[in-house]
């Protein structure tokens, strides 16, 4: 059977429907429910085995980007979401916008739901920025990093407010658990600070985490949106890998294996 | 009651403040703590400051603050109810710009953010015993009608006996509003003593003798061409030149929405899936003393505009991948800001249904406000001193997350067959929209049951008003409850304003008041058909054209060089590109920038928007304003080559594209309409020439300034031709950037010598195949079309994407040529260029080479880095 994958939609998401496609050619069953049919209990989350968290600018990122619809989740959804992520075959991805709503509902990165630990900001740029970047996948206790680790991959990055920061004990604490997953790098595959290789200025380059189960992961860049060789920009001058796919493969894998 | 919390964020030289009302201290110290402020960063008090600020800036009472709403959803989520709210910025330091259509300083406390108002009464205006003197006096500065236009509706009304409403006034100046009726479009012409036929009868006629790929042109918000598996693509271009020259930012903002809700209101709804952003200003180094009185400086309208665009698409999810930015000084009372939007539908939605008796008139999306009232008739209307003090109630700031959740539903209630017809509200808001798709049958509409953004309209302002995102729906009766089931899912507000009656009149009532009952066929015909007359004035030229001395040595034409290429028309718009989403969808197969440092600059974006299937759309445009001005006939047929090269340049069959022609003109008077029956001559020829249709468009002939001085400033006049094309395998297509060393350069097309290049229409549909041909074969490795800034630049940017260099022999004059239809073009060796090429004129210009030097042979030879620097600089300056 094919996983189910339960894509968010609220007011703003706009990445909702390539986030579908890629879990649908990783070997999903995704389908896209508006968090008002959550809310109003004609979807349940307890019936996905994915929660995926789409890019975009949920209730237009007002005040904080992602707060509202944290907010949301925080109030009426919490205690779904504490039993969704009990079970051992669940998995949640949170992309761009996705990612910060999940460190503001606290999932990311201590799974304390209502308890905000670290935060995505304005990026040192100042504005908004759609840039491929490359990324380095570092060794970690995400459980959908297989096969990736110690690589260099190439992701579509789109934000405004994406540079990651905490306080100094906060990151000792992320970096000694190994819950850094992704981080901005040069062309040698090196953790960089130089942007816009490090397209927002994010504290130790930090790109993604992931929770401590390995099973919560939040990420700026976009895997979703390179799942097709084409969607690469220098396809044409030569062999290109496609490195969303593998992400997205592997998140299916993972609750495949764990049934 | 007001608590004031003032958020502080780490690193910002502002302070967020935020006004909450009817709660108390306790509970707004809950929502600072769970909503506006967050710990790690940021850090809040409660009404007191946190630091001494130099002054607070807000949105006017009135202007919608789109941060309203959320706050007060989230504040719900979280148990407290507000009963307004507001959210402004406290600044650290002076330099700040404020508009002041929209915001203000903020000096006293507002005692509440409640705006209240009495209902507005209704007035009768006694047009019957005016004189033509009191007639022009009613007009001016609001209805924008002429004399014989206000004596036309005097005389209908003497005939009804009675006086008229103002909001059957209004109807009347909307509808027949340059912007709504297309008056000079519609009229018989007079030119140089010679009748000739409508311009837009013209454009029709030609137009539909190309109709293989045509679904429907003309007759809907957008034109729709046949794409593949029975789905259609649509294009929409529109201007927002006047709300745009006052407020850069809402103008831009609410410029982009209007465009995507044409998409969306096309047939049944389409789906928008790209949209296009084209500017035309005065140079950004204009001199102060050079700005006309009351306008603003174009770096600041550049970046304003920018950010206008940028904040609307981005937040909409709609990928901007292709646009431009285009310099004369002659922009400088009035900017040109052109936005496209492209979408995609399934051809049996592509068509709007003919509404039936009873069919209920519904609105859907925002609430409606004072804002934008006049935008129609406003921006028919030149543009004068006044116009930034008597017209600032035409400018509104847009809200995307309300137009996104609005376009989720429609597109869910169009799959379930719900929807007989989706109408935009636009210019001229529910008089324009409920007004045209009620011609046929007649309407009756309450509009008492509009929801307001605030109490206190007159009747006939909330039919005039142009609050964005908001569109009238057609719906059967019995599709009414799964439809405002699908809206309430999305968050989205449904009005039953009123039904389709059989009257064929328009019948208005503000709850038991009538205060329309108009003859449709008046107020769609009664308009005075024009007459017009054109005339060829003949003018010195202007010193555009000097013939430049031809550099003499290596350090002159590397001056030169560097001179073209940071030239606004044709530097470097990579700072501006990356501000905007173009990867939002996954769609873009052939992104607006590729090569070895992702630097190089492409013709045009290839899109695949259903993301299973390998077919594609291409969009482009092309317009030359300076070439416009000089000969409107050649200028416009230029425009027409280089949309259709930007097409082909990346892989299209110029056979399978369809227009959309925008006239952006001087006000028409006889030497205006002159040069506009000249550029419509000339899409007609080309249209002939080509074989393809024009299937949308529009004209926005009002882009005169005069001064108090009687100074006039009209812009250059611009068509604006954009190009969406379709192609069987978006793989089949090829990038600007070098791929190869030692290849070959070779330049196909034929290149004319004139100051406006007269491109020969016979021989480049021979180049297009040709370049088609070498793409669907695979070998052509890389290709770029020559505009702006000649076949230098076009090589030149070539290098920057390929990161290498090219040594080719060039004559002199040959080296800044500018004919569109030309193109560079790489190839793996002479011996495939000649076998390719062979119906095409083409000369091998030389090879490409590792090291990074342009060089030309005999002529210069000049480093790429240090050509780069001077290209990249303009916009990295603005915008990085």
């Amino acid at each position: 059977m094919k996983p189910k994958v339960l894509v968010l939609k609220a007011d703003g998401i706009n990445r909702d429907e390539e986030m579908a496609y890629a879990f649908k050619i990783a070997g999903g069953d995704p389908k896209i429910v508006h968090v008002n049919e959550l809310r109003n209990g004609r979807e349940r989350l307890s019936n996905y085995n994915i929660l995926a968290l789409p890019g975009g600018f949920a209730y237009g990122d007002d005040i904080v980007s992602g707060k509202i619809l944290a907010i949301e989740l925080i109030s009426f959804l919490g205690n779904e979401m504490k039993k969704f992520i009990k079970r051992e075959d669940t998995a949640i991805i949170g992309v761009c916008n996705g990612f910060q709503v999940l460190v503001r509902t606290g999932l990311l990165p201590f799974r304390k739901i209502g308890q905000m630990q670290v935060t995505l900001t304005n990026n040192d740029s100042g504005h908004f920025e759609c840039r491929w970047v490359n990324l380095k996948v570092e060794k970690s206790k995400c459980k959908f990093s297989e096969g990736l680790i110690g690589s260099k991959i190439f992701y579509p990055i789109a934000h405004g407010e994406g540079k990651f920061i905490t306080d100094a004990e906060t990151l000792k604490e992320i970096e000694d658990q190994g819950l850094v997953v992704f981080r901005y790098s040069d062309e040698k595959g090196n953790p960089t600070m130089e942007y816009p290789k490090n397209p927002n200025g994010a504290l130790n380059s930090i790109a993604g985490i992931c929770d401590v189960s390995g099973r919560i992961l939040g990420l700026m860049p976009h895997p979703e949106c390179f799942v097709r060789k084409e969607q690469h920009p220098n396809f044409r001058r030569g062999k290109v890998k496609v490195d969303g796919l593998p992400l997205i493969e592997n998140i299916i894998k993972f609750v495949k294996g764990a049934k | 009651m007001i608590q004031k919390v003032r958020v502080q964020t780490a690193g910002m030289s502002t302070i967020k403040v935020y006004r909450l009302e009817g709660i108390s201290v306790k509970e707004a110290k809950v929502l600072a703590e769970k909503l506006l402020c967050e710990e790690i960063n940021q850090k809040y008090t409660i009404n007191k400051p946190i630091v001494s600020a130099v002054f607070e800036i807000a949105y006017k009472p009135g202007v919608m603050n789109p941060e309203v709403a959320s706050i007060i959803k989230a504040s719900e989520d979280l148990g407290i109810k507000l009963l307004a709210c507001d959210s402004s910025k406290e600044y650290l330091d002076k330099k700040v710009s404020l508009n002041f259509l929209t915001e203000y300083i903020v000096k006293e406390e507002p005692v509440t953010l409640l705006i209240g108002g009495k209902e507005g009464k209704i007035q009768i205006i006694p047009i019957r015993n005016m004189v033509d003197g009191s007639l022009m006096e009613a007009s001016k500065d609001k209805l924008f009608l002429s004399l014989e236009e206000m004596r036309a509706i005097q005389k209908y009304f003497q005939s009804m006996d009675r006086d008229p409403t103002d909001l059957e006034l209004e109807t009347l100046a909307q509808t027949w509003s340059e912007h709504s009726g297309h008056k000079t479009f519609k009229a018989k012409l007079i030119v140089d003593g010679i009748e000739k036929k409508p311009l837009i009868e013209r454009i029709k006629n030609e137009a539909l003798k190309h109709s293989k790929n045509i679904v429907s042109a003309f007759e809907d918000n957008s034109g729709v061409m046949d794409f593949y598996d029975g789905f259609g693509i649509c294009g929409k271009v529109e201007t927002h030149n006047a709300p745009s020259a006052i407020e850069p930012y809402g103008g831009a903002m609410t410029g982009s929405g209007g465009v995507f809700r044409d998409i969306a209101a096309t047939g049944q709804g389409a789906k928008n899936i790209a949209s296009t952003d084209i500017f035309c200003f005065a140079p950004l180094d204009l001199p102060e003393e050079k700005l006309p009185k009351g306008c603003l400086p174009p770096e600041y309208l550049l970046k304003k505009v920018v950010s206008g665009v940028r904040d609307y698409g981005n937040r909409m999810g709609i990928p901007t991948n292709n646009g431009s930015v285009h310099f004369h000084q002659d922009f400088r009372a009035k900017p040109s800001v052109i936005v496209g939007a492209y979408g995609i539908i399934p051809k049996k939605y592509a068509k709007k249904g003919r509404p039936k008796l009873g069919d209920l008139i519904i609105c859907v999306g925002g609430r409606t406000g004072r804002d934008g009232i006049h935008g129609a008739t406003f921006s028919s209307g030149e543009m004068t001193e006044r116009t930034i003090e008597v017209n600032s109630s035409a400018v509104q700031i847009g809200n995307a997350i309300e137009e996104k959740r609005m376009f989720d539903a429609l597109l869910e209630a169009r799959d379930k067959d719900l929807i007989r017809m989706v109408q935009d509200c636009g210019g001229g808001g529910f008089s324009s929209a409920i007004g045209e798709i009620g011609e046929d049958l007649g309407v009756s509409v309450d509009i008492k049951k509009a929801p307001l953004k605030y109490q206190g309209l007159s009747p006939w302002e909330i039919w005039m008003s142009e609050s964005q995102e908001r569109m009238i729906v057609v719906l059967d009766p019995k599709n009414l409850k799964s439809f405002e089931n699908i809206c309430k899912k999305y968050n989205t507000e449904v009005t039953v304003l009123g039904k389709f009656d059989g009257s064929k009149k328009l019948k208005v009532t503000f709850g038991k008041k009538i205060v329309s009952d108009l003859d449709m066929k008046f107020l769609h015909h009664g308009l005075p058909k024009r007459v017009l007359k054109a005339k060829r004035e003949f003018r010195v030229q202007n010193s555009e054209f000097r013939i430049p001395e031809t550099p003499k040595n290596q350090k002159e034409w590397a001056s030169i060089l560097e001179k073209v290429l940071s030239h606004g028309n044709v530097c470097s718009k990579e700072p501006i590109v990356r501000l905007y989403d173009h990867s939002v969808q996954g769609t873009c197969d052939l992104q607006p920038y590729s090569g070895k440092n992702l630097d190089g600059p492409n013709d045009s974006p290839v899109l695949r928007p259903l993301l299973d299937k390998k077919y594609g759309l291409v969009i482009s445009h092309g317009l030359n304003p300076v070439f416009n001005n000089v000969d409107p006939y050649w200028g416009s047929i230029w425009a027409c080559a280089e949309a259709l090269s930007n097409f082909v340049a990346v892989g299209g069959d110029y056979k399978n594209a369809a227009l959309v022609n925008n006239y952006i003109w001087p006000f028409p008077d006889e030497e205006s309409l002159w040069s506009l029956d000249k550029s419509v001559t000339a899409v007609c020829d080309f249209m002939k020439a080509f074989k393809i249709p024009v299937i949308s468009g529009k004209d926005s002939l009002s882009s005169t300034y005069r001064g108090v001085d009687g100074q006039v400033i009209k812009i250059p006049p611009v068509l604006c031709m954009s190009v969406l094309g379709k192609i069987k395998d978006t793989t089949k297509t090829v990038t600007s950037d070098f791929k190869k060393i030692d290849s070959t350069i070779v330049l196909i097309g034929k290149m004319e010598g004139s100051n406006v290049p007269k491109v020969d229409m016979k021989i480049l549909p021979k180049t297009f195949d040709a370049i088609y041909y070498g793409i669907q074969n695979n070998k052509i490795l890389s290709c770029h079309d020559v505009s702006e800034g000649g076949v230098i630049s076009a090589v030149f940017e070539m290098c920057v994407g390929g990161s290498c260099g090219v040594k080719i022999s060039l004559e002199k004059d040959k080296v800044f040529n500018e004919t569109a239809g030309t193109f560079i073009v790489e190839v793996e060796n002479e011996k495939i260029a000649k076998k390719l090429f062979q119906n095409a004129p083409f000369i091998i210009l030389g090879e490409t080479q590792k090291e990074p030097v342009v060089k030309v042979e005999g002529l210069f030879s000049v480093d790429v880095s240090k050509l780069k620097k001077a290209w990249q600089e303009p916009m990295r300056r603005l915008f990085s």
